[in-house]
């Protein structure tokens, strides 16, 4: 199934991408998806499907926009 | 007394004269600093139905006791006065040399009093204090009046001027001060203008008063060298704020269209990826080892520095989407010394009425070069538009009539900052009570509502959450005067700042304490407000009618077919009050009041206002 992953603030240089589309058989879960990239859960972070907060453990379908931004808090 | 310098400086401009007034050790620890005496003096001595513009209103610049001390991040000053854009107490911070230099120079306070007779410079040198013709930048913008008065005393000066917006009253002006700094949203730079006071610079050669300033070294200068290495660490400051912006659209919560929309396709083209990489400088306030004023060139060729608010209230909030035009007109308001926020909001509202017919004119949402020529109408108050759009949007709905009021985008006369809450309760209430009018300062709970709790609640949660960062954010970080950006967004831990306080006054504080402080000031400055509006209610707590306007629902996307709904918001705001012990009206109750020690100044306002 196809996803389209963006990347938020800082996440952008530490990965070398902003936005892109990606391959993934079966339904991974929000946890897979960050293990492929190489995204690290070390640091807080929020993670959204199609504009809506999700868990890492959810599973995802052919579509699905996911957001990973680091915790922002409004300046 | 130690940390404090002790001193209040008071100038008269109607008289010429000054004096350096001490304060007393129980008003330092009562009040602290910034914020806290800013609320206190003007509730003592501008008296309620003072005109705002007039010679008898107050300009306050006040400091706290870790203003201006290497640590981080120190470099920040408070100005307030009554507002002529809300009618009541407003203030702002913006980072300036004057935080270093007020304080050296022996003063933790000043007070402008009266009016000029002509457009006048304060100098103050220790000591001295010199009234000093301003005619030579009088129409003059802020970079200039900046640069003028670098020639005349060099760059380490300390510097608060004002541009046209303040000269001409526009209601929203704000002070100035270094390359992008600006503060003072509820227009502090009209009151400034109001005075003909262009500018103060403030050179102060004293030590400041510190109990142990070998360990404060040691503590602050190690502190902001841990600040650096986590901001390199995180590379926060590759995008500073404006990496929300993106975040922001993701979750419906830009503001696009004044504020009708939530989302658009089009934000990438002006956000932190992009800004960054169009990066020629970047500028920081004193004592900041997270500098996070990223500088672009803009369609002029000026530099302008921009943050996450203006590139969304001049950008996507009027449907602009090309980086050097926003970067343009943000360039334009810090010239002219407008607030960037509330001029956004201002245009918007302008090109808002127009489509709705609510008045006849030729603005419309996208049009950069009609925005350029109507801010600096605004400025300057040329015409009818330009006097429109320098009152602020409540004072201009109210002038064009038809329901418009409901899309004027604010809270007791302030415009909101950039954040679309048409279905973020929690935010919404953080913008209908702050106590100076729709400001983020006060509060800012997004990531806690869609990730902490859910997005569709109105419960007890979500107020408590705003108490507790008004008391950090409003309380705390104002009254010590201290910017708040290495706790909130590099997640610098908050003792750090008692211990600051602690060591440089010798006391004993803990976070507990900083919070009391942090509600007897938010009590002080309701008192400042109810004096004024003795006859308010709950409603001034709510914001803008179009976030509940079912019509106004978005069509698509994560919050489609919602708004607030009217019923639950007042029940949210009901728990703020509860959990703040107000009453039914927003007020501190006596009870209240007298917890947070203000029962002289409760005595007062029943002078003018009902208690319960």
């Amino acid at each position: 199934m196809k996803i389209k992953v963006k990347l938020i603030g800082p996440l952008i240089y530490e990965t070398g991408f902003s936005e892109k589309e990606i391959e993934m058989a079966g339904a991974p879960t929000v946890e897979a998806v960050l293990a492929l990239l190489a995204i690290s859960t070390h640091r807080p972070k929020i993670i959204t499907r199609n504009g809506k907060a999700v868990a890492l453990h959810e599973l995802l379908e052919n579509g699905d926009t996911l957001a990973i931004s680091p915790i922002y808090s409004g300046g | 007394m130690y940390g404090w310098t002790g001193n209040i400086l008071r100038v008269n401009l109607t008289t010429k004269t000054y004096k350096k007034e001490p304060f007393s050790e129980e008003f330092a620890h009562k009040w602290v600093g910034g914020r806290g005496f800013a609320s206190k003096i003007l509730y003592d001595e501008v008296k309620p139905g003072t005109d705002p513009l007039g010679p008898d209103n107050k300009l306050i610049v006040a400091l706290g006791p870790i203003a201006g001390i290497p640590a981080p991040n120190t470099g920040k000053c408070v100005v307030a006065a009554k507002s002529p854009l809300t009618g009541f107490y407003g203030d702002g911070n913006l980072g300036t040399r004057v935080s270093e230099q007020l304080r050296k120079a022996g003063y933790d306070a000043m007070i402008v009093e009266g009016k000029a007779d002509r457009p006048t410079m304060i100098y103050i040198e220790d000591n001295k204090v010199e009234f000093l013709p301003a005619d030579a930048v009088w129409g003059q913008g802020t970079y200039a009046t900046n640069d003028w008065i670098y020639g005349k005393y060099g760059a380490g000066v300390g510097v608060l001027n004002i541009g046209q917006g303040g000269e001409n009253m526009n209601r929203f002006a704000v002070i100035r001060s270094l390359e992008g700094r600006a503060g003072g949203r509820p227009g502090i730079g009209a009151v400034m203008g109001s005075k003909l006071l262009k500018a103060i610079v403030v050179k102060g050669t004293h030590p400041i008063p510190q109990a142990d300033p070998a360990a404060m070294k040691a503590l602050g200068i190690g502190d902001l060298k841990k600040v650096h290495k986590i901001d390199q660490e995180t590379g926060w400051s590759k995008q500073s704020t404006t990496g929300v912006l993106q975040f922001c659209n993701e979750v419906a919560g830009l503001p696009v269209r004044n504020f009708r929309k939530t989302q658009h396709p089009e934000a990438w083209h002006i956000d932190g990826e992009r800004l960054n990489n169009a990066r020629v400088a970047t500028y920081g306030c004193p004592n900041c080892t997270m500098r996070c004023g990223i500088t672009i060139h803009d369609d002029a060729g000026h530099e302008s520095e921009l943050d996450y608010e203006n590139i969304a209230l001049l950008g996507s909030n009027l449907e602009i989407f090309d980086l050097p035009q926003v970067g343009c007109l943000n360039y334009l308001c810090d010239e002219y010394g407008l607030d960037t926020m509330s001029a956004g909001c201002v245009l918007s509202f302008y090109a808002d009425a127009v489509d709705h017919g609510a008045t006849d004119g030729d603005f419309k949402f996208g049009d950069a070069i009609r925005a350029k020529q109507l801010l600096h109408m605004a400025a300057h108050r040329e015409g009818k538009v330009g006097n429109l759009l320098a009152d602020g949007s409540l004072r201009m709905a109210r002038a064009f009539g038809h329901n418009s009021e409901a899309y004027a985008m604010q809270v007791k006369g302030l415009e909101v900052a950039a954040y679309n809450c048409k279905f973020i309760p929690g935010q919404a209430l953080a913008f209908g009570v702050s106590p100076i009018g729709a400001h983020h300062r006060e509060a800012w709970i997004i990531t806690f509502e869609i990730n902490h709790t859910t997005r569709e609640s109105y419960g007890p949660e979500k107020a408590a959450k705003v108490i507790e960062l008004q008391r950090i954010r409003g309380g705390m970080f104002e009254f010590l005067v201290a910017c708040r950006f290495p706790w909130i967004e590099l997640g610098w831990p908050l003792d750090n700042y008692p211990k600051y306080f602690n060591t440089i006054t010798s006391l004993n504080w803990t976070l507990d304490d900083m919070w009391a402080t942090a509600d007897r000031v938010y009590s002080m400055i309701k008192l400042n407000y109810l004096r004024e509006f003795p006859n308010t209610d709950r409603k001034a707590d709510y914001p803008p009618a179009v976030w509940f306007d079912p019509s106004n629902a978005d069509k698509e996307g994560p919050i489609a077919g919602k708004v607030l709904e009217l019923d639950k918001y007042d029940g949210l705001l009901q728990h703020y009050y509860d959990q703040r012990g107000y009453d039914s009206r927003g007020i501190p109750t006596k009870a209240t009041l007298s917890k947070v020690g203000l029962d002289a100044e409760a005595a007062e306002a029943e002078r003018f206002a009902t208690l319960t």
